[in-house]
């Protein structure tokens, strides 16, 4: 099947589509074509700078099988689906308070985010995104990606924390 | 010295003052350090503002005049010089507008205001402590040169450390490679021993200058001493007024040992402000005229007449015509230093040529604005450079305000588009410097990508495929198939199967075209081409097997 490549064709592309779950917990994908793809993977393209842009869904060996974008003009089922998977999939903890961020590099970080107080490490001040909407993505030694909101939300103090280990 | 003269001498001699007369100069004295606190507050608030602002926009302006550069200028420096001229001499100058000249000028204002009390108070006494200044004067004069040179030569030594560093931490893998990790030790401790060395000779100036400044000072306050001893021994001067005296002498020499101590500061400033200055006055070798001709989006009919090139006393190219319609793809062959590269820089204007002239569209390029023009150009280089950041990022280069749409799409028709869903973070994943974490064939598609994004009119290829795998090699070149189609394409290459898609082949030798023509027509004439082709048909085949 050839991915939509296009917003509008992806509005009408994929009405035939289909993307179940198996009774494995697994995905399954039918494309326009009627082929059924197996164990399919679904990816956000812009993860960290516009999570809900555009998604592509990916047989088990990388290949693109559909391109969707924006999510919002995909069919409901579709769309539901895909929602669903990513939400499971997703562990993004918010930061809520900033206890502590230790000097140097890495940087020691005690938080109290919205599943509860964590701590962990930074290895490098690129690891900490600034995004354009004032969000703050922190991504720790072991991958695991933290969330800030607003910047700006947060008290002075605490932003001073963030500006220095930045 | 009034709380002395009116309040407590009086009252040691019996006359009957009252003690809220202490309180009242004290006060005056508590109000007057306030004062000073307030003032000295708001001058080095202000100098700090006004010197940072300073050295930030000297930095921008070196920074972008280093942009406007041609490429000969970056040939012919080393990058840890340029990066030590733009941060560090930046910031010593910095540094001496923000400390070192409001130092200077309160001091020389100190200095004035205390040689008026000081004629005030005995204009014989002044006079003499003049004495010492004529030697103090030739001592700045002599040392202030040795110093200035000294400085030079310091910040030079730096400027070849950092270039240690800017040549090897790019290149660790070259050194670990080669197990060179003691010998690059070795280049950097001499390096930074030649750096001790050039500050131990400003050091051994400046520590027998200082303290020799200092004797000449104590010596003026003796003479002082022994004049105003005279003087009391005449009756002239009281012990009183010779105590007044010596107190505000002392306070005169300490403001002029600062002054004189702001001579290596005040070198230091003008070694690095000359430094910046070698920059700033340089002119770009390749710069746009001062009326062009608006060119706007470029068919890419390319024309070269009579092209000739040097590089120093060197000419490598030696009179090439040649015209490329819009849309025709032409390969460029030949054996290394026959000018391949040199006809692509000229094309990108890299150079101006010695003599001759390049018409894009019938007008001369140096007729038209650099910028514009090079926003008609693309160019995939044997090296893809990728800069530290996400991959969009990188992609969108030479378009920062593409939308996502465009950059996946630029990424798809590059053949680039799975591969970055395979990373982490997609599109928003970070590669190191230089794209250190991809392979060759990734960044070499990136940089297709990157190309594609400004849909230039007039693209050059210079040897995109030449540094990867043929199993890579064959799916960059889908990409660059895809990348040609339509635009005036220049394509450098060593192995001549991937020209295929060539309209002509252009076969250079000794800077002069030899050969022109299609592939089958070039074997067919048995000359250059077909030479290069049966050498490069019995590398592939390799050695004869011996049974």
């Amino acid at each position: 099947m050839t991915p939509p490549h296009t917003p509008s064709q992806a509005a009408s592309g994929f009405d035939s589509c289909r993307l179940e779950q198996t009774i494995h917990g697994r995905l399954q994908f039918t494309g326009t074509d009627g082929v059924t793809h197996g164990n399919v993977d679904i990816i956000r393209a812009f993860p960290i700078s516009a999570p809900h842009a555009a998604v592509s869904i990916l047989s088990a060996d990388g290949t693109e099988l559909a391109w969707i974008e924006p999510l919002e003009a995909a069919p409901e089922s579709l769309r539901a689906t895909v929602e669903r998977e990513l939400a499971s999939r997703d562990f993004l903890p918010v930061i809520e308070r900033i206890e502590s961020i230790s000097a140097g590099e890495p940087t020691g970080w005690s938080v109290v985010t919205d599943r509860g107080r964590r701590r962990f490490t930074v290895a490098h001040a690129d690891d900490i995104l600034r995004a354009t909407d004032d969000s703050v993505m922190v991504t720790d030694t072991d991958g695991v990606r933290y969330h800030i909101p607003s910047l700006a939300k947060l008290p002075v103090c605490e932003r001073h924390l963030i500006d220095r280990a930045m | 010295m009034p709380l002395v003269d009116r309040v407590l001498i009086p009252r040691q001699q019996g006359v009957p003052v009252p003690f809220s007369a202490v309180w009242w100069y004290l006060g005056g004295l508590l109000l007057a350090a306030i004062v000073a606190w307030l003032l000295s507050w708001a001058r080095t608030w202000t100098l700090a503002w006004v010197s940072e602002r300073i050295a930030a926009t000297l930095r921008i302006r070196t920074y972008a005049h280093l942009q406007s550069l041609s490429l000969d200028f970056f040939s012919a420096k080393r990058t840890g010089d340029l990066m030590t001229r733009v941060g560090n001499d930046t910031d010593r100058i910095n540094l001496f507008l923000s400390v070192n000249v409001i130092t200077f000028f309160s001091d020389v204002l100190l200095v004035v205001l205390t040689a008026l009390v000081l004629v005030t108070l005995n204009p014989l006494l002044a006079v003499v402590t003049l004495v010492p200044f004529p030697l103090v004067v030739w001592l700045v004069y002599t040392v202030r040169v040795k110093l200035r040179r000294g400085f030079s030569r310091a910040s030079i030594a730096w400027a070849d450390m950092t270039s240690v560093l800017a040549d090897t931490i790019p290149g660790i893998r070259v050194v670990k490679a080669f197990a060179q990790e003691h010998r690059e030790i070795e280049r950097f401790t001499m390096a930074n021993t030649r750096v001790l060395e050039a500050n131990d000779r400003v050091n051994v100036t400046w520590s027998f200058f200082g303290p020799l400044v200092s004797l000449f000072t104590e010596c003026g306050t003796l003479v002082v001493w022994a004049a105003g001893a005279w003087l009391v021994f005449g009756g002239t001067v009281t012990v009183g007024g010779l105590t007044a005296f010596l107190a505000y002498i002392a306070r005169f020499y300490v403001r002029v040992e600062s002054m004189i101590h702001m001579v290596p500061a005040t070198q230091r400033a003008a070694a690095s402000a000359q430094r910046i200055f070698d920059i700033l006055d340089c002119q770009p070798t390749v710069a746009d005229p001062l009326h062009p001709v608006p060119l706007g989006r470029v068919r890419g009919r390319i024309e070269l007449s009579g092209v000739h090139f040097r590089y120093g006393t060197r000419e490598v190219l030696h009179g090439v015509d040649l015209t490329i319609e819009p849309g025709e793809m032409v390969g460029l062959v030949g054996t290394s230093g026959s000018g391949k590269s040199t006809l692509a820089n000229l094309v990108c204007r890299f150079y101006d040529p010695t003599s001759g002239s390049i018409r894009i569209d019938g007008v001369d390029l140096r007729n038209v604005s650099v910028e514009e023009y090079r926003s008609n150009l693309g160019c995939v280089l044997q090296e893809p450079f990728l800069f530290f950041g996400t991959i969009a990022e990188n992609i969108a280069y030479g378009c920062p305000d593409a939308s996502s749409t465009r950059i996946v799409a630029a990424a798809r028709a590059a053949g680039a588009h799975e591969f970055i869903l395979s990373l982490p973070a997609a599109y928003d994943s970070r590669i190191g410097e230089r794209g250190g974490s991809l392979s060759g064939g990734e960044r070499q598609r990136l940089s297709i990508a990157r190309a594609l994004l400004v849909d230039p009119r007039i693209l050059i290829l210079d040897e995109a495929t030449s540094s990867v795998d043929v199993e890579t090699e064959a799916t960059i070149q889908a990409a660059i198939d895809h990348l040609v189609t339509g635009r005036t394409t220049i394509a450098i290459a060593h192995r001549l199967s991937t020209l295929r898609r060539a309209d002509r082949i252009i076969v250079l030798q000794d800077g002069r075209i030899v050969e022109s023509g299609g592939h089958d027509a070039l074997l067919a004439r048995g000359g250059v081409y077909s030479r290069l082709h049966r050498a490069q048909n019995k590398d592939a085949a390799g050695p004869t097997p011996v049974s």
